[in-house]
């Protein structure tokens, strides 16, 4: 009995410590080599992350077609390209901004820093926007809901409303009013709203700026609450404006959506939708790759297909 | 007179006995009924959902090629939402193949802990060991996954990169294999542990009295008499292995076309293409994963039959 207690702990052991060694050795002990293959990460092609990376360096066909990207292409969500991009020396991958940590090393695109202050000082280039959409007007639970959903709206477009969009790791668009001045137009925020629900959805890239921004709205409008349920930039429109989906159970006031609309979105009244920010998209790669910038022709040659090693960027 | 009282008395209890028999049985049927019928409400709304793609012309797009989708060897050719060439021939493919390699793993691992726990490990030492099993059956395959996003693709990618070889940041068939082995391993142990213990007794000791040694009884008689049930232990593995979303897409590296029997290349299962932006998606694209589900139904109760006509071949207490 005890000796194979002893001998089952030995094997533990032993194995564990064989784990240790190979993930150490390989990781200090290796040069980089630029003649490997550029391993290619990327989101499926129903991501708003996408449709924003392949849009803002010039492969917009890649946005939503997977034929068109370099053979051997990985597709992986946020989290596990930041994971696998702190594994894999040779990749190269692409995230928002917000969710860049120091496992991994942002690329400068175009010679401009992946920062937050770059991004509101509009000089890094690589961004999706943030987009809004209602329902149509007369179409609400109740007109409580309506008012108060329309100085939603006009508080987004407000620096007050651009604050809390900052904080939460966005770019708003540039706005000169505060909430103070306008207001005035809504008189719904002078009452108490307290025992009023807002449905709000779409996309889960957004879904912290949303939470901010009713957090901080909430108290301005007579303590309404708010319901969060965030699926995806599609249900924006599905979820508000959709005949066969809008008035069921999932049914939403506002719907966000982390790219621009499109298709059948696009038939709904200019007036119930818009944009209120931008977010940034960063090209990652791992710790030990020398390269640091990029422009937009080089991630697209690497995800075409053009560049198949790194020494592409490196002996430029 | 007393007695006749006393017979009407019993009659009258049987009767009451007999009314709630009724009841109950009626009651029975009932949850019977309920439960069949959800099954059949699930399969028929993915049966309905998963023919539209080929019998619809999907809001423009044109019906797509039943033929070409169950054989073709690229997963959407075209751009999403603009194209109807959707196929899952070489996931087909993949899926079977990985079921098959897990369970190459996992099943010679599990079947001899379970021989191990049943008939070698002193008492104690057993009685912990079921314990283990037993967490490990619990533990949700999502955990397992993080276990494989964390550990295996760092020890795949590292252990490949030893060999000179450059895995794609070890998202590999082999780290799907290993996960889905982790994960199917306790259930063949505990179900092959139980089908061990039930082995007659006069079995094997009829077989230790003819001289064999324990090692030979173990092998020999033991598993040869639990066949059977090990047997069922492997279908309930290879029913998890084919059926396993989550932990799979986190290892797996989407791969989108041609097959791949390279264990260091990326991979796909029917089960990952299901759900990689499933949440995001609408239209065909949306609709196309339904039918996925069915090709998967189809793969799972094609699987099960010819392993279960396997088993029935094998027989059950049989020994030579």
């Amino acid at each position: 009995m005890k000796k194979v207690l002893i001998a089952l702990v030995g094997l533990l052991t032993l194995t564990l410590a064989a784990c240790s060694q190979t993930s150490t050795s390989a990781t200090t002990l290796v040069t980089y080599d630029g003649s490997k293959n550029i391993t290619v990460y990327t989101r499926d092609t129903t991501s708003g992350t996408r449709t924003g990376f392949m849009e803002g360096i010039g492969f917009a066909e890649a946005a939503t077609s997977d034929s068109v990207l370099v053979t051997g292409f990985l597709i992986k969500d946020n989290t596990a390209i930041l994971n696998a991009l702190s594994i894999d020396e040779y990749g190269v991958g692409y995230v928002s901004l917000s969710s860049v940590n120091s496992t991994v090393k942002g690329l400068h695109f175009n010679g401009v820093a992946p920062t937050e202050a770059n991004v509101i000082n509009d000089t890094y280039g690589l961004k999706r926007p943030f987009m809004w959409m209602i329902r149509p007007a007369g179409d609400y639970p109740s007109t409580t809901v309506e008012q108060i959903v329309q100085a939603f709206i006009a508080f987004l477009a407000t620096s007050d409303g651009g604050d809390i969009i900052n904080n939460a790791g966005a770019i708003p668009l540039p706005s000169t009013q505060t909430w103070d001045q306008v207001k005035g137009n809504h008189a719904v925020c002078n009452q108490n709203n307290s025992g009023v629900v807002l449905r709000i959805g779409g996309s889960d890239s957004i879904q912290k700026v949303a939470e901010a921004l009713t957090k901080a709205f909430t108290p301005k409008c007579g303590n309404f609450s708010a319901e969060h349920d965030h699926t995806g930039s599609s249900d924006a429109y599905k979820r508000t404006n959709d005949p066969a989906i809008k008035d069921t159970s999932v049914g939403k006031d506002i719907g966000f959506s982390s790219r621009f609309f499109r298709g059948a979105e696009l038939t709904v009244a200019a007036s119930i939708r818009g944009q209120l920010a931008w977010d940034a998209i960063v090209a990652i790669v791992h710790l030990n790759n020398p390269v640091s910038n990029v422009t937009a022709d080089d991630l697209k040659n690497m995800y075409n297909g053009t560049y198949r090693t790194w020494n592409a960027l490196i002996n430029r | 007179m007393e007695e006749l009282l006393k017979w009407k008395e019993q009659m009258r209890s049987t009767k009451k006995n007999r009314i709630t028999d009724k009841i109950t049985q009626h009651i029975f049927l009932g949850t019977a009924l309920l439960s069949a019928s959800f099954i059949f409400i699930v399969v028929g709304i993915i049966f309905v959902q998963g023919i539209r793609p080929f019998v619809t012309d999907n809001q423009g797009l044109g019906s797509v090629n039943l033929w070409s989708f169950l054989t073709g060897d690229v997963w959407l050719i075209g751009a999403t939402f603009a194209s109807n060439l959707y196929s899952v021939g070489f996931i087909i493919v993949s899926t079977l193949f990985i079921a098959l390699l897990s369970l190459l793993v996992s099943f010679p691992i599990g079947v001899l802990t379970a021989l191990f726990i049943a008939k070698v490990a002193p008492k104690p030492l057993a009685k912990i060991l079921r314990t283990v099993i037993e967490t490990l059956a619990a533990i949700p395959s999502i955990v397992y996954g993080l276990f494989g996003a964390g550990i295996i693709l760092q020890v795949v990618y590292d252990v490949s990169a030893l060999f000179g070889y450059q895995s794609k940041g070890g998202n590999s068939i082999i780290s799907v294999v290993l996960v889905l082995a982790l994960m199917t391993i306790p259930t063949i142990t505990a179900i092959s542990e139980v089908a061990i213990r039930s082995v007659d007794k006069t079995i094997e000791h009829g077989s230790l009295a003819l001289g064999a040694s324990n090692t030979q009884t173990n092998f020999k008689v033991v598993l040869a008499s639990a066949k059977s049930g090990i047997f069922t232990a492997a279908i309930l593995g290879i029913g998890r292995t084919l059926g396993e979303a989550t932990a799979v897409s986190l290892v797996a590296g989407g791969r989108r076309a041609g097959i791949s029997f390279d264990i260091f290349d990326t991979t796909s299962t029917l089960t990952t293409i299901m759900l990689e932006g499933l949440k995001e998606t609408t239209g065909l694209d949306y609709d196309i994963r339904f039918s996925v589900g069915l090709v998967l139904m189809a793969v799972i109760l094609l699987t099960n039959l010819l392993l279960n006509s396997v088993k029935k071949r094998v027989g059950s207490v049989h020994v030579r």
